[in-house]
């Protein structure tokens, strides 16, 4: 039983705390610290990155002219467009800035700015890495704590045995097989949903009808998503409460009169939930990194479509702009995580 | 409310969001394939577009493909390849072969209504010849223009500096390599300042062609509208989409399900769909051939060395023996599923009136282990041969393509064949910017190369002249694989100029029998171009009748999505399956609902008792 491993000392440590203090406040000087910190890894992100996209062999000229008729001199003249003339410094320089100013540039091989190119690309990928994400945390924390709960029971082994098995299949492996089995059909099973892209071309791209041609669209790479990541919410979520189980403030609060359910609801969750909350923010923060292997198994026009489709010549400019804003949104949710995990958290002090 | 009631309310909630969300998506399940849904509708699988459907600075192949459909061109590469009358009715050239004087179709209207003239033609040739920018897709092509002018409305005149011997083909829509795009005068002139950052991504483009662009959403698709009107004959179809899918295996699999009406495949994915009713594969005679490009002693324009390549490969008996070591057949059986064509030629067999080298090329290790024996090239005891003046082995260098699973096929029949001529291969799988990278630098023994001309070689022939070679600093190069023959660039000179078809084909046959017998880059195969079509919503798609041995010739999207049709009576069938799905989905959402309510209710009473 849940409540079987209650210890002696446990008890007279008087942990009959109430779960989560609510309405501490953050001090002007810690978030001051957070946030220069945050800008500080920003910063040191930005060279690093700008360093690694500089020793990416490639000679981009060449490939986006390959197959294509052009005398010497334009490519000479090509190469001189792209930069590519200039000296390292003066192009870290410009990176800076286009990063400053947020139009991230100009896309070599798409001769548009990285900014409207990420602007587009940015929606697709927030719907389908979000609804994604929501589910998976939802699904993974619900069957955490169900299976934390009662650790080793049937319920625990079967989902967290289901949850380790999809979290370790390759996702690309996992993508083509439920494109195979529901968008092409296999025996009695006919067609239940599209092979790839975001939308029919050939239906009225407005109100709701289109709305559901989309979410029809989302549901396999949303599943795909949702099977590999659920695990690692689950996994959070039971330990954390299983850590929990032997603390005495839960007997306390049987010996009040709660039942099971509310035990576990009120007094053991909230208090499990704290390391599942970092996760969840890195989760978040990872949004907006998409998923390149997903969105490009499912044609899915999203940020990490992008990214598959500019690194082969390699196209720098939205290499580092991705990356830019990839990183950019991991700092922001660690910042934010850290930020409420002080609040929810008495022990973490500023 | 109390606690439990909210949650009830909740969850009865959840349940009926979920019994409309299921009903919903499966509803749409049953919304009609490709075709079917919009009865007109042709949708194929487009190249990767990259948004730019500028056609002064358009490179890609999937923004191409676009552009030749919907902009005219003087002239079209028919069935044959050979150009015909598009815009130009006829033509006639001077007989110092220095004028051409092309007559214009009268009477054509842009799409907007504004007349399509001579003077519209005149003008896109002017810009490209004094404007860089305008210049970026097409300059090369035309930098032997002297002048253009259009005399009347009807009439373009063109001059060049030299005979220009593929003019027709320069100026031919369709084909593997469209040719130059004849745009709105009226429309482009406003545009001239801001040519390089226009994507001309303004819906509906005006243009003149068999279709129009209509709708575009970046990364996904593109629609074009049939031009019903056009005067060489208009669509069936009432409307092409391009759709994009960024694998294989996701474009199989919307083809079997009718979502695409044509794909390209791989030879596997051929073999697995023989057995669908629904669709029929073809198989196309392909111009992109393999090769492995040996690096035979690089030099800068000056003859100055470069690079890191192996010295023995200045040897030809080596080259040859490489050569004689290598079974063409047993590539194109065991890599392409027999889908190819084996060959040595450097250009494909349907552009060349079937040109072959004179020494038939064959299969012959035993021939090959000799030259090496005979040329002092003593083999070890590991069967590796050594160089007795320097005391090295025989090892090269192969550079593979790190994402082309045909390279590293290729490469498990290649090693072990050098193996037994007593050649070593080290096998370097490189990202293709590295492997372009080490190309340009001339760090390499030997590359996988592939390369497709189209019907007119004058391109690819250019990569193998001198004036490719970089500069001393190694820049401003251009070249394929370092080849520098002068008496193979006199040749390429007057075939540039010879207007007589016959006489131009004459000289390039003898530029092939060059390239062969100096061996820099041996020719493996020729991959034929496989596709899928659904049948049963699409017929004649197909241009030209297949050989005895089912290849069909090159086709054209000029053609052949002109050519398709809708098959009569195509159409959606009702899914029994998704009803049937649809009503126990609800069944189960809301009994399911129904049963946690109970329950709930339950549990609330025995609390409160």
């Amino acid at each position: 039983m849940a409540a079987s491993g209650i210890d002696d000392a446990a008890l007279t440590g008087g942990a009959i705390a109430p779960p989560v203090r609510r309405g501490r406040r953050i001090s002007g000087s810690y978030l001051l610290r957070r946030v220069l910190l945050a800008i500080q890894s920003f910063l040191v992100t930005l060279v690093i990155g700008f360093i690694v996209f500089s020793l990416v062999p490639s000679d981009p000229a060449q490939a986006l002219s390959r197959a294509q008729v052009v005398t010497a001199q334009q490519m000479a003249d090509l190469r001189k467009d792209l930069g590519l003339d200039q000296p390292i410094i003066v192009r870290f320089f410009r990176f800076l800035g286009h990063t400053f100013t947020g139009n991230f540039g100009y896309s070599w091989e798409f001769r548009q700015s990285v900014g409207s190119l990420i602007a587009s690309a940015i929606g697709p990928t927030l719907l389908l890495m979000g609804s994604a994400t929501l589910i998976s945390v939802l699904l993974g924390l619900w069957l955490g704590v169900r299976s934390g709960w009662k650790p080793g029971s049937k319920f625990d082994r079967f989902f967290t045995g289901t949850a380790v098995t999809l979290w370790s299949v390759p996702t690309f492996w996992l993508g083509m097989m439920l494109l195979v089995v529901f968008s092409v059909g296999v025996g009695p099973l006919p067609r239940l949903f599209p092979a790839g892209g975001m939308s029919d071309p050939t239906i009225d791209p407005h109100g709701l009808t289109h709305i559901l041609d989309v979410a029809h669209h989302l549901v396999l790479p949303c599943l795909t998503l949702v099977a590999v990541t659920f695990a690692q919410n689950l996994m959070i979520m039971r330990s954390s409460l299983v850590d929990e189980l032997g603390n005495a403030y839960l007997t306390t609060a049987r010996a009040k009169g709660l039942r099971d359910a509310e035990v576990r609801q009120r007094h053991a969750v909230p208090n499990a939930m704290l390391p599942a909350i970092t996760v969840i923010f890195l989760q978040i923060g990872g949004l907006v990194g998409g998923a390149i292997v997903t969105e490009t198994v499912f044609s899915w026009p999203g940020l990490g479509l992008l990214v598959y489709n500019g690194i082969k010549i390699p196209d720098l400019p939205l290499l580092e702009g991705t990356f830019v804003i990839f990183s950019g949104s991991v700092i922001v949710f660690n910042l934010l995580a850290d930020l409420l995990y002080r609040v929810l958290d008495p022990r973490v002090k500023g | 409310m109390t606690g439990s009631g909210r949650r009830l309310a909740r969850r009865v909630g959840a349940a009926a969001v979920s019994a409309f969300l299921v009903a919903g998506l499966a509803l749409f399940g049953q919304a009609p394939a490709a075709s079917a849904d919009s009865g007109s509708t042709l949708i194929v699988q487009g190249d990767s577009f990259k948004s730019n459907f500028n056609p002064w600075t358009s490179y890609s192949s999937g923004d191409k493909d676009i552009i030749t459909n919907i902009y005219p061109s003087l002239t079209y590469l028919d069935e044959k390849q050979k150009p015909a009358p598009y815009l130009a009715d006829s033509w006639t050239t001077s007989s110092d072969g220095l004028t051409w004087t092309f007559k214009i179709h009268p009477d054509l209207k842009w799409s907007d209504g504004q007349p399509l003239t001579a003077k519209d033609a005149a003008w896109t040739f002017n810009l490209i010849m004094t404007n860089k920018t305008a210049a970026t897709s097409n300059g090369a092509l035309i930098t032997q223009f002297d002048s253009v002018k259009a005399t009347d409305d009807t009439t373009l005149v063109i001059k060049t500096k030299v005979p220009v011997a593929d003019m027709l083909f320069i100026n031919a829509s369709g084909g593997s390599q469209p040719g130059i795009p004849i745009v709105p005068r009226h429309i482009w002139e406003k545009h001239v300042k801001d040519l390089g950052a226009d994507s001309n991504l303004v819906i509906p483009t005006v243009g003149y062609g068999p279709w129009t662009l209509t709708d575009y959403k970046a990364n996904q698709y593109a629609t074009l509208t049939a031009n019903k009107d056009f005067f060489l004959g208009g669509p069936k179809y009432d409307k092409l989409i391009y759709q994009q899918y960024n694998t294989p295996d996701a474009a199989v699999a919307a083809l079997r399900s009718g979502q695409l009406n044509r794909a390209g495949i791989t030879a596997a994915q051929r073999a697995s769909l023989q057995d669908d009713k629904d669709i029929t594969t073809y198989s196309v005679l392909g111009d992109l051939f393999l090769s492995i490009e040996i690096n035979r002693g690089a030099t800068t324009k000056s003859g100055k060395p470069i690079g890191t390549g192996n010295p023995l490969l200045k040897d030809p008996k080596i080259r040859q023996a490489i050569n004689l070591g290598i079974d063409r057949d047993t590539l194109v059986k065991k890599v392409l599923d027999g889908q190819g064509v084996a060959s040595g030629a450097f250009l494909p067999q349907q552009y060349t009136d079937d040109w072959q080298p004179k020494e038939k090329i064959t299969f012959d290790p035993a021939k090959a282990n000799q030259i090496l024996d005979d040329a002092g090239y003593p083999k070890g005891a590991d069967g590796y041969r050594t160089d007795p003046k320097t005391g090295k082995e025989l090892s090269f260098r192969l550079g593979t393509h790190s994402d082309s699973a045909q390279d590293a096929q290729v490469a498990e029949y290649f090693v072990p064949w050098m193996k037994n001529i007593g050649i070593k291969i080290s096998l370097e799988p490189m990202s293709f910017s590295l492997l372009n990278e080490n190309l340009a630098k001339a760090d390499w023994d030997m590359l996988f190369d592939r390369w497709g001309p189209g019907p007119n070689p004058t391109y690819l022939l250019s990569t193998q002249t001198c004036g490719t070679l970089p500069d001393d600093d190694g820049q401003n190069g251009n070249t394929d694989s370092f080849y520098c023959n002068p008496e193979f660039d006199k040749l390429f000179a007057l075939q540039s100029t010879q207007v007589d078809a016959q006489k131009r084909m004459d000289t390039i046959h003898q530029m092939l029998q060059i390239l062969y017998t100096d061996g820099n880059n041996l020719i493996l195969f020729y991959a034929n171009a496989l596709s899928g079509v659904t049948t049963n919503q699409t017929k004649n798609y197909m241009i030209g009748t297949a050989d005895s041995a089912g290849n069909y010739p090159p086709q054209s999207i000029f053609l052949s999505w002109r050519s398709a049709e809708p098959v009569g009576g195509a159409g959606s069938s009702t899914n029994v399956w998704l009803i049937i799905g649809i009503i126990v989905a609800v069944v189960v959402v809301v009994g399911g609902a129904g049963t946690v309510l109970v329950l709930r209710k339950r549990s609330t009473a025995d609390a409160k008792e």
